[in-house]
């Protein structure tokens, strides 16, 4: 009896240690990990709230894959009817700028863009282009403030800064503490805080659906403003694992012709 | 059981196969009908628009619009239509106009697409000014607050191939030629002179024109090479007669269509946060030292750089132009003032020369080299609800000037707004100087989307 609460001990100690001996990095990289799709096509709603509660409705779908390093993802607006038609195409690395290309069918031309700025927010809303694609984990430093529950979840609470300024520039936040679930290692919550270190934006994902990859897809994403009032809601009302298209899909020719 | 097993197999690989064989990015964005694997869409817009406040004219282009798109798919073939139906002032006069802005249909598939019809074509990596572009015809006088409005479609045969997803070849044939609009007449010139009925060429095969473009798109580098045979939609004018029954000249001039080829290149470089951008053409035109209207052959440039400066996305672009055989015209002189046939004789030769010299700012080959800078600056507002922009050209060898701001807003979703301005400026008979009186003026639009 003895022998085995002693084993028993041990194990638990053992099971303890080797989860505080995870680093910050390794959490991180775990959730992000958990979430990348090798390809896929959704079809989503973006809900755009003013401070007065006004609301703008955009729908986009898109389609993602990865061929070789690169990850290419194509996004066609099909509302509303002024940016119907407008196509972008962006071709993600993992260690260097990204190449982006757009369609305006008014223009009728197909135009590389400057592909830097994460900042920028995503059509007029409070999610950024950041928020679009998988961020390059070196980009970020990593600590683990503390464990705390949210929403019934215990989780990891992180600190992720800006390695430097540049950076901070890049993605428009000096840092963020991001609610790392312990058991799934899916993130729940995450705040930006500004270059002033005030608080910025709250984003909370919600509606985790397990895929038949194992990987996990969020259905519903919010961001708050808190320095503005404003808030956007991004639904998915359609999700498929896996993309038909093949690579001719993903290439800038294309886009004019989806 | 074998049989049981093996029909199961098959069942789940059909599901399997049909399953991974569709995309949901392709059926959101077409929705087809899934009976006949037929789609169809329409959208379009109404809006109203005004530009007018010019020193000639209060009302330059003042009219309500209707667009309807539709395009009609089925499989790899498809139609597609942009129909505007318009009612207005133009330059003072009023007009009604049904329009077809471009009908054509086409054949896509992965590697290879046909389209017949009238369709415009743009050309070029740069910004405005685009030396490869010969394709598209404009009306430059259809004034809004979108040059892009300017852009006519004309009826060609045109053909892309890729070799690989990012190397295509495209191939375009246009069977007979369409000009440009250019309202010399607006010019308030010289009170002598008349602008006759267009001379273009006859609509037979060998006065068709032809250009084919190889383009390659690069993660890193985008380029193309192009060559375009055919009359340029943008013609110079030739004096048709002098009419002395008066007793002082009359002068008819008429826009004379001519023929060129020209050799192009373009090429989009991301370097970092910037893109630099150019385009070039060698133009090359024949007997143009004894027909006014036909430019000398030119080497025509443009190189830009775009940066994002504190969320302003500014380009800035130097455009060039080399005249290949450059002389400077002599001007006419008198040489026995008492001799009324010699007097006749230097009027006529000094509206020839006049002509010739007004030519060549038509088509900026005013010196052997020619150089302008261009500006633009736009940025978002207020989460995408309001964008201002700013567009200025110099044109350093005939200091020429020309500002564009606008400012457009979206009232909702479906409805936006937009006003602004052109200013025009530029030293005593420039082009820029006769242009100001019909083109430097104020614009507004009130535009609804479906």
């Amino acid at each position: 009896m003895k022998k085995k609460i002693i084993i028993t001990a041990a194990v638990l100690i053992f099971l303890t240690a080797s989860a505080y001996s995870q680093t910050a990095r390794e959490i991180s990289d775990k959730s992000s990990n958990n979430i990348t799709f090798k390809s896929m096509e959704t079809a989503l709603t973006l809900k755009i709230y003013d401070a007065k509660g006004r609301i703008r409705i955009r729908q986009v779908t898109t389609a993602s894959k990865k061929f070789g390093a690169v990850t290419k993802t194509v996004m066609k607006f099909t509302a509303p009817a002024d940016v119907k038609g407008t196509a972008i195409l962006i071709y993600d690395y993992e260690n260097k700028d990204d190449a982006m290309w757009i369609y305006m069918p008014a223009i009728r031309k197909i135009r590389r863009i400057i592909s830097s700025e994460k900042s920028k927010n995503f059509m007029g809303s409070e999610f950024t282009n950041a928020d679009m694609s998988k961020p390059n984990m070196n980009d970020f430093n990593y600590k683990i403030l503390s464990s705390e529950t949210y929403k019934n979840r215990l989780c990891y609470k992180i600190e992720t800064t800006c390695k430097n300024e540049d950076i901070e520039d890049e993605y428009g936040f000096s840092k963020k503490i991001v609610w790392i679930d312990k058991t799934t290692y899916l993130c729940y919550k995450i705040e930006f805080y500004d270059f002033d270190g005030e608080l910025h934006k709250i984003q909370t994902i919600e509606q985790y659906k397990k895929q038949a990859n194992g990987k996990y897809f969020a259905f519903y994403m919010k961001t708050e403003n808190k320095q503005n009032g404003r808030q956007s809601v991004m639904s998915i009302n359609k999700f498929q694992l896996g993309s038909a298209l093949n690579e001719n899909k993903f290439t800038p020719a294309m886009l004019e012709k989806l | 059981m074998i049989k049981k097993w093996f029909l199961l197999i098959t069942l789940f690989l059909i599901v399997i196969i049909s399953t991974y064989g569709q995309s949901l990015f392709e059926n959101n964005i077409t929705k087809p009908d899934s009976v006949k694997n037929r789609t169809i869409e329409f959208n379009g817009y109404a809006r109203a628009s005004a530009f007018g406040g010019t020193k000639l004219f209060d009302y330059s282009s003042v009219f309500g619009e209707f667009c309807l798109k539709s395009k009609l798919s089925k499989n790899r073939t498809f139609l597609y239509a942009d129909l505007r139906f318009r009612k207005g002032l133009n330059f003072d006069k009023e007009y009604s106009d049904f329009q077809l802005k471009e009908v054509y249909a086409g054949y896509q598939s992965n590697q290879f697409d046909l389209f017949l019809g009238n369709q415009i074509v743009t050309w070029g990596r740069t910004d405005g000014f685009n030396p490869t572009n010969n394709i598209t015809p404009n009306d430059y006088f259809f004034l809004t607050s979108d040059f892009d409005d300017q852009k006519l479609s004309n009826f060609m045969l045109r053909m892309k191939y890729r070799f690989t997803p990012v190397i295509e070849i495209e191939l375009i044939g246009i069977p007979f030629y369409s000009p440009s609009v250019y309202r010399y007449d607006l010019f308030n010139i010289n009170g002598n002179v008349i602008y006759d009925k267009a001379i273009l060429p006859e609509k037979t095969f060998k006065n068709a024109s032809a250009a084919t473009r190889l383009n390659f798109e690069f993660p890193k580098i985008g380029f193309s090479v192009s060559y375009f045979r055919g009359y340029n939609p943008f013609s110079g004018f030739n004096v048709q007669s002098i009419d002395w029954s008066t007793g002082t000249p009359l002068i008819t001039n008429a826009a004379t269509a001519y023929l060129k080829n020209t050799g192009g290149l373009d090429f989009a470089l991301p370097i970092n946060s910037w893109i630099i951008r150019g385009e070039a053409a060698y133009n090359i035109t024949e007997n143009y030292d004894r027909n006014m209207y036909i430019p000398n052959p030119d080497i025509s440039y443009v190189i830009g750089l775009e940066h994002c400066f504190l969320g302003i996305t500014t380009i800035f672009q130097y455009v060039g132009k080399y005249t290949v055989d450059f002389s400077e015209l002599s001007e006419p002189v008198l040489p026995n003032p008492s001799n009324t046939a010699a007097q006749m004789q230097y009027a006529e030769n000094m509206i020839i020369y006049k002509s010739s010299i007004f030519n060549r700012k038509m088509f900026y080959q005013q010196e052997e080299t020619n150089r302008a800078v261009t500006l633009s600056l736009n940025k978002d507002f207020f989460y995408d609800k309001c964008k201002i922009e700013l567009s200025g050209y110099y044109n350093i060898t005939s200091e020429e000037l020309m500002i564009r701001p606008k400012i457009t807003g979206k009232i909702t979703d479906m409805l936006s707004a937009s006003i602004g301005g052109s200013y025009m400026k530029g030293p005593k008979n420039s082009i820029f100087n006769y242009s100001a009186p019909v083109l430097s003026g104020f614009f507004t639009e009130l535009k609804a989307n479906f």
